[in-house]
């Protein structure tokens, strides 16, 4: 696991005219095929931190940089190895799901056989495929979060950013979602992960960066952030780092 | 290639299944310009055509009451119903009672004044001619009487129609004044009456006005409520485009796709480009059903058939042109509005503001003048100016430099500020 895929060093971000920095000089390393949790309260920066991840928002100070094949790279020039499933519903309500795939798959440059496909593929095991004419607005909210899945992995990425992926979900849909982000995972794809469901994350993740006022204030295995800080789990472990004070 | 062709699938796709906005952009501008283009040429009809309903009192004790009521219906704009029983103080309820737009009440001296003002006239002509000593002239005699005939109308009646109907009136009034001077004229200077033959020829119009449209080139395009409407509703129409597009912007910006595509290259640049290709496509349809409907369906209905004009290039220009400014204008809506709503009820009063005052609905140079300055921010104006050369003055190139300069320079406004908003968005 040891071969480093993404690398974040001194990444400070400032919005607009703020004092206080929403990232506070992150460094961090994260491993090709990890399962990579980004874990904390409201407005600890998780969200930013994916955002300059993914080449949203450009960071204040700092740098990121990819590795590909051992080869360090632009993520500009590695975008259709980067797959990105935002905590909102990023897609064509309008539009059936096949519509919506068809048309993500082709902006990132696929085949049309090989968009159709992998939409066929995504659409069986996400569970969508006896709704996959129907316009999306006519979905539940498990499978507009299927699709919005999905979506994201219609290229075949390497490394998937997931934001809230299991946000406002019922069980079976949540277990369809991660079981099939660990089959992925399996097949050496990174998946760096954000969540409020700690329960969800201790299950899944391999490994957790903790996050508090912008910056990591932990970063270990579940397992062993446990066994230092002498946690019974991970919800416990968070209120013990980050306190028992509202965050909004 | 494949990237630009789901894109466009994607628009297109869109676009299909936004009902209401198809409904705005195709059904609406053909039921305005069928209206107004009804509308606007019954009330033509109304004037030109169709007689007017006028009640005379005749309360005059000499011949030229009957002289007058005589060729008002000659002059066939009126059917007239006299009623002399009729009185000053019912003579306003009878008129809306009777349903007639117009009455008139000649007083009761109304001869007596002509036949006075004639023979003043006719004495100071003599006068001068030296045909009679000034001294012979009874001093009574050197002022005139003015008279009031009523003029009493409906209200509804509007005010370009009444002044129209006045004139009319007006004209033959003056007709049976001269006509009586003269005969006084020539009673004084001892004849029984005028002679035969200068009768007959006062009785020709010797001044005939031909009325033709100017414009250039050789073909003559006569003016109709068709070539003014047709043109202008489509612009409207095209402009109304901003409900769609811009609404459909703001709901990718808040759906979060737009964020998707911030993740890879070049698919936002062909998002927008799909845009504009796919609107365009959507203006220049507008334009063809529009334009195809005012030339083939119009006859038929009775209507004044469209005339293209003779410059198609020209045409082409200012319609891509046009539609390319409701794009841009649709896009700027779109990146700076916050909500659907937003974008739909400040882009759908705007735009009708835009209309208001760039000439759509009412020309604009019968607006004050500094009405006519704040609507050269319109770019409906422009555009509307664009068509106006084309299809009523048979315009060339040269007419059109200013339109195409300021569409340009309004979309290459629009243009900017939407880059600017959406690179500070990091979108580009």
């Amino acid at each position: 696991m040891e071969s480093p895929i993404i690398t974040a060093v001194s990444l400070t971000k400032f919005y607009g005219n703020s004092e206080k920095p929403s990232l506070d000089n992150i460094n961090l390393t994260i491993y090709k095929g990890e399962k990579f949790g980004v874990l904390g309260p409201n407005g600890a920066g998780k969200t930013t931190l994916i955002s300059l991840f993914c080449n949203i928002i450009k960071s204040t100070s700092g740098t990121i940089e990819y590795t590909f094949d051992n080869q360090k790279k632009n993520i500009k020039e590695k975008f259709n190895q980067v797959g990105f499933v935002p905590q909102d519903f990023a897609f064509y309500a309008e539009l059936t799901a096949k519509q919506n795939l068809y048309y993500f798959g082709g902006v990132y440059g696929m085949s049309s056989i090989n968009v159709k496909e992998q939409t066929t593929h995504l659409l069986e095991i996400l569970g969508l495929t006896s709704v996959a004419d129907k316009k999306v607005k006519s979905y539940s909210g498990g499978m507009k979060r299927r699709l919005n899945l999905a979506i994201g992995l219609i290229h075949s990425p390497e490394i998937i950013f997931l934001d809230e992926p299991t946000v406002g979900v019922d069980i079976h849909s949540k277990l369809t979602i991660i079981n099939h982000l660990e089959e992925l995972n399996k097949k050496g794809v990174t998946i760096i992960y954000t969540s409020h469901h700690l329960k969800e994350a201790e299950d899944f993740c391999s490994r957790v960066a903790l996050m508090d006022n912008g910056k990591v204030i932990a970063l270990d295995t579940v397992a062993e952030l446990i066994k230092i800080n002498k946690a019974a789990n991970l919800e416990e472990l968070m209120i013990n780092l980050t306190g028992k004070e509202l965050r909004d | 290639m494949n990237k630009l062709k789901v894109s466009l699938v994607k628009e297109i796709l869109l676009l299909l299944s936004d009902k209401v906005g198809l409904l705005l952009m195709f059904v609406m501008p053909l039921l305005l310009v069928f209206i107004i283009t009804v509308v606007q040429d019954s009330a033509f009809k109304l004037v030109n055509e169709n007689k007017i309903e006028m009640l005379v009192v005749n309360k005059d004790q000499g011949n030229l009451g009957d002289s007058l009521i005589d060729k008002l219906a000659i002059s066939g704009s009126f059917n007239i119903e006299v009623s002399n029983e009729l009185d000053k103080t019912d003579i306003k309820k009878q008129t809306l009672n009777r349903d007639k737009l117009i009455a008139i009440l000649i007083p009761i001296n109304f001869t007596k004044k002509i036949n006075q003002n004639s023979e003043k006239t006719s004495n100071l002509m003599l006068t001068e001619f030296g045909v009679i000593d000034s001294s012979m002239v009874q001093p009574k005699n050197q002022s005139y009487n003015n008279y009031n005939l009523d003029f009493y109308f409906d209200p509804i009646l509007q005010e370009n129609f009444r002044l129209s109907i006045l004139s009319g009136i007006n004209t033959v009034i003056v007709g049976i004044e001269n006509r009586k001077m003269l005969q006084q004229l020539f009673s004084d200077m001892g004849y029984d009456k005028i002679p035969n033959h200068i009768q007959k020829e006062l009785g020709q119009q010797n001044v005939s006005i031909n009325s033709s449209p100017a414009s250039n080139g050789s073909s003559v395009m006569v003016p109709n409520s068709s070539q003014h409407n047709v043109p202008a509703w489509s612009l409207f129409a095209m402009f109304f485009m901003v409900i769609s597009l811009g609404g459909n912007i703001v709901k990718e910006r808040l759906s979060g796709s737009f964020v998707r595509l911030q993740t890879i290259p070049i698919a936002f640049f062909l998002t927008i480009w799909s845009k504009v290709i796919v609107y365009i496509f959507v203006s220049l349809s507008q334009l063809t059903i529009m334009f195809c409907i005012g030339m083939f369906v119009f006859p038929y209905l009775g209507l004044p058939e469209l005339k293209m004009p003779t410059n198609i290039l020209a045409l082409i220009v200012i319609s891509v042109l046009s539609a390319y400014a409701a794009i841009s204008y649709s896009m700027l809506i779109g990146v700076y509005a916050k909500t659907q709503d937003q974008a739909g009820g400040f882009g759908a009063i705007s735009i009708i503001i835009f209309a208001a005052i760039g000439g759509i609905w009412v020309p604009s140079f019968i607006m004050p003048e500094y009405m006519q300055n704040i609507g050269m921010i319109s770019p409906l104006h422009w555009c509307i100016e664009g068509y106006y050369s084309l299809f009523l003055k048979n315009g060339e190139w040269n007419e059109l430099t200013g339109t195409l300069i300021y569409l340009l320079l309004f979309i290459f406004g629009c243009q900017f500020f939407t880059f600017i908003k959406l690179r500070k968005q990091n979108y580009i």
